[in-house]
């Protein structure tokens, strides 16, 4: 799987060769099939996961010592042991980091000679 | 090996470091290689156990502390400091090899100090010597940095000082043990403040991204790997299953992600990486179970391999382009593809994806808050390994993206060599996780765990789960690019407290003293005491001449006419102080008549 992905990450530079001509902004136009080996690998996982069977987070297993905090009301610990659960974080997680980054930008991006004069 | 195994490996970097002194550029070069091939050969050979004695100020010193945990650092330190030192071949002149040999003896210096006065000498000594690695870049932006980043560190480790003098004084022991660190709880808490200023814990982080991105390119590879993993070393000493890490820890993880997404300079950007995987360990020091304690050690003798592959390659760049900034590097897999296969390399590895070691490591911590049910700790601590995608951008804006024109010779063959070095760790151990697991502290919790099978077959499950994290994370990361243009800005940072808030204060005091001590310029200097003066000068006179005015009128029988002349003389005397000899002995008269009736009076 992760020999794959590096294929990917490697397909990205084709399209950017053609933008050669073009004078460089910051705006890459990742190939289509770029995004098509992006789908297939993502689909892949979740089909994936069809067929293997996942251990469960937060569950009080047997010899488990009987002082860790039960789990079983937490909503948040049985969506842990959802199908597909890791695919959604994931999305989430990186959407979630990208709009505070964005947020916060407003407030803490500064031009490169905000600290000059000072020691 | 009799004698390896009783002499401190600290010892051997740093003399060999003065000795390397006083040779040719060559030889020096070849010897630091030598001495950190021979710092981890004798590091192989202690064998477990406490020894190196001697007295100092009436204490009994304890240099050597072996066992599993401070072993497994040494090898990471001593093996890093192996593909820097080969790495930064063409670069490195006398200030650096000479700083960079006492930095890494330090920090092995700490790692086997089994007693806190060791430890802080030691500690200290890190602090200086990595001080001239940032200097040694030679500009005005790194000269500043470096004034800063040792101000940061001097003021850390006197925290550090007093919280060890609290305990010495409260123990009467100075072994570096858990229960002489947490006998006093105010000593308890200099110390862990002490070390989480030099682990970058939030918010005493930025020290971190200011200092490192300046210092010269050998100087950021052989900074990642030393500072930071000393305070996680001592941690794991001193405070596991100290709660309060969870937090901090998550909190770290995920500020080195929003950061990273904020900033433009791809140094930056690493040392922002390193806080968040520093985050991951200090979480796992919080939960503190063994294999909470086997996964820190294995993330941090990874992290170092990775970190340091990502700081070359990065350096590479550096060197070859002189530019570090997103808005100015793109395209550049044609001209370094080498270093662009290094590159992913490392990235793949610190996003752990399976096959590298990043994936061995980091997944025995987040199993570590998942078994002690630490539901919010595994949340975070799983965002941060989805968002960790973030730093795919270091391959992605240097290599590809916008082609700028830049037309590079590849890396030169010792940097290429030095990469090759790490990159070829990042997959061995990924491979092969029984060699890691085998060197850990609590090595037993991890028997089963050990093998390629157990880790990829049989735990298939997780394989998938994490990959389609990463997937998902990595698609919405591309999806969302447009949003993520990087900019030519700078992002602020705690240190904004202690730059502008530093001048901000200067400027507050300023106003305020400044303006008071005009005020009172004003009111004393040219009011109050003028007029003292006036009202000492006056007040006798006119005394004197309320006491003549009788006298004279019956005396002389003067007129008033005279009678003004004469006062207007005698003021006139006063204020110059000039009196015939006559007054002059009637004022002793009176005085010493006045000494005669106090005398009495007080008698």
């Amino acid at each position: 799987m992760a020999t794959k992905k590096k294929a990917t990450q490697k397909k990205a530079p084709a399209n950017e060769a053609t933008a050669k001509a073009t004078p460089a902004q910051d705006n890459p136009h990742l190939s289509p099939r770029f995004w098509k080996t992006m789908w297939i690998l993502c689909g892949t996982t979740v089909l994936l996961e069809l067929f293997v069977h996942r251990h469960p987070h937060f569950v009080i297993e047997k010899g488990e010592p009987a002082t860790l905090p039960d789990m079983s009301d937490s909503v948040l610990a049985t969506m842990s042991n959802w199908f597909g659960f890791y695919g959604v974080y994931g999305l989430l997680a990186c959407v979630g980091s990208v709009l505070l980054a964005k947020g916060l930008s407003v407030f803490l991006k500064a031009g490169e000679d905000y600290y000059d004069g000072t020691p | 090996m009799e004698l390896l195994n009783n002499i401190p490996p600290a010892f051997l970097l740093i003399i060999g470091a003065i000795a390397l002194l006083a040779l040719p550029a060559n030889a020096r070069k070849v010897g630091a290689i030598a001495l950190a091939a021979l710092g981890f050969f004798a590091i192989t050979q202690l064998s477990e156990g406490t020894r190196g004695n001697p007295e100092f100020l009436g204490h009994t010193l304890e240099m050597l502390r072996v066992d599993s945990t401070s072993k497994a650092f040494g090898y990471i330190f001593t093996i890093s400091a192996f593909g820097a030192f080969i790495f930064s071949w063409s670069e490195r002149c006398r200030l650096q090899n000479t700083a960079a040999l006492v930095y890494i003896g330090s920090a092995l210096g700490v790692v086997f100090a089994g007693d806190m006065i060791t430890w802080y000498l030691f500690w200290e000594m890190m602090a200086v010597s990595s001080t001239f690695l940032v200097l040694a870049r030679n500009t005005e932006a790194s000269r500043l940095a470096a004034q800063r980043y040792i101000l940061v560190h001097l003021a850390g480790g006197l925290v550090l000082l007093a919280g060890i003098l609290m305990a010495v004084n409260s123990t009467g022991s100075i072994a570096f043990t858990l229960e002489n660190i947490h006998q006093n709880s105010t000593a308890k808490w200099l110390i862990l403040i002490g070390i989480l200023i030099n682990a970058a814990a939030v918010p005493f982080s930025s020290w971190l991204p200011d200092a490192y991105p300046e210092s010269t390119v050998f100087g950021g590879i052989v900074l990642s790997a030393y500072t930071t993993k000393t305070a996680v070393y001592t941690l794991v000493r001193g405070f596991p299953g100290e709660e309060i890490l969870i937090p901090i820890g998550c909190v770290m993880t995920l500020y080195g992600i929003v950061y990273a997404l904020l900033e433009n300079d791809m140094r930056r950007i690493l040392a922002y990486s390193i806080v968040n995987q520093i985050g991951f360990m200090v979480c796992g020091v919080g939960v503190g179970t063994p294999l909470a304690i086997a996964g820190v050690v294995a993330h941090a003798f990874c992290h170092i391999i990775y970190k340091a592959l990502l700081w070359m390659s990065i350096g590479a760049v550096l060197h070859r382009t002189g530019k570090s900034k997103c808005t100015e590097l793109g395209g550049l897999y044609k001209s370094m593809p080498i270093t662009t296969m290094m590159t992913i390399i490392g990235a793949l590895s610190i996003s752990a994806v399976p096959l590298t070691c990043g994936f061995i490591s980091k997944t025995l911590i987040t199993a570590a808050t998942e078994q002690q049910h630490h539901l919010w700790a595994w949340f975070a601590l799983e965002v941060a390994s989805a968002g960790v995608f973030v730093y795919a951008c270091i391959p992605f804006y240097t290599f590809f993206n916008v082609d700028r024109g830049l037309r590079p010779k590849e890396a030169p063959r010792a940097m290429i060599t030095g990469m090759a070095l790490m990159a070829f760790l990042c997959i061995y151990l990924g491979l092969n996780p029984g060699h890691l697991y085998g060197i850990l502290p609590h090595g037993e919790v991890l028997a089963e765990k050990a093998s390629f099978y157990y880790t990829y077959i049989k735990s298939f499950d997780k394989v998938v789960t994490v990959l389609q994290m990463l997937l998902f994370s990595a698609l919405m990361f591309f999806i969302l690019l447009p949003l993520l243009k990087r900019t030519s800005t700078i992002s602020i940072d705690f240190d904004w407290f202690y730059r502008k808030g530093a001048k901000l204060f200067y400027d507050a005091m300023d106003k305020t003293f400044n303006s008071l001590n005009k005020a009172a310029e004003r009111l004393v200097i040219k009011t109050l005491l003028p007029a003292i003066a006036q009202f000492v000068i006056v007040a006798p006179a006119t005394l004197t001449v309320m006491l003549l005015r009788p006298v004279w009128r019956e005396s002389l029988d003067a007129d008033e006419k005279s009678l003004k002349k004469r006062e207007k003389e005698l003021i006139a005397r006063f204020s110059s102080g000039t009196f015939p000899v006559a007054y002059s002995a009637i004022f002793v008269l009176i005085f010493i008549g006045l000494l005669v009736l106090l005398g009495r009076a007080a008698g």
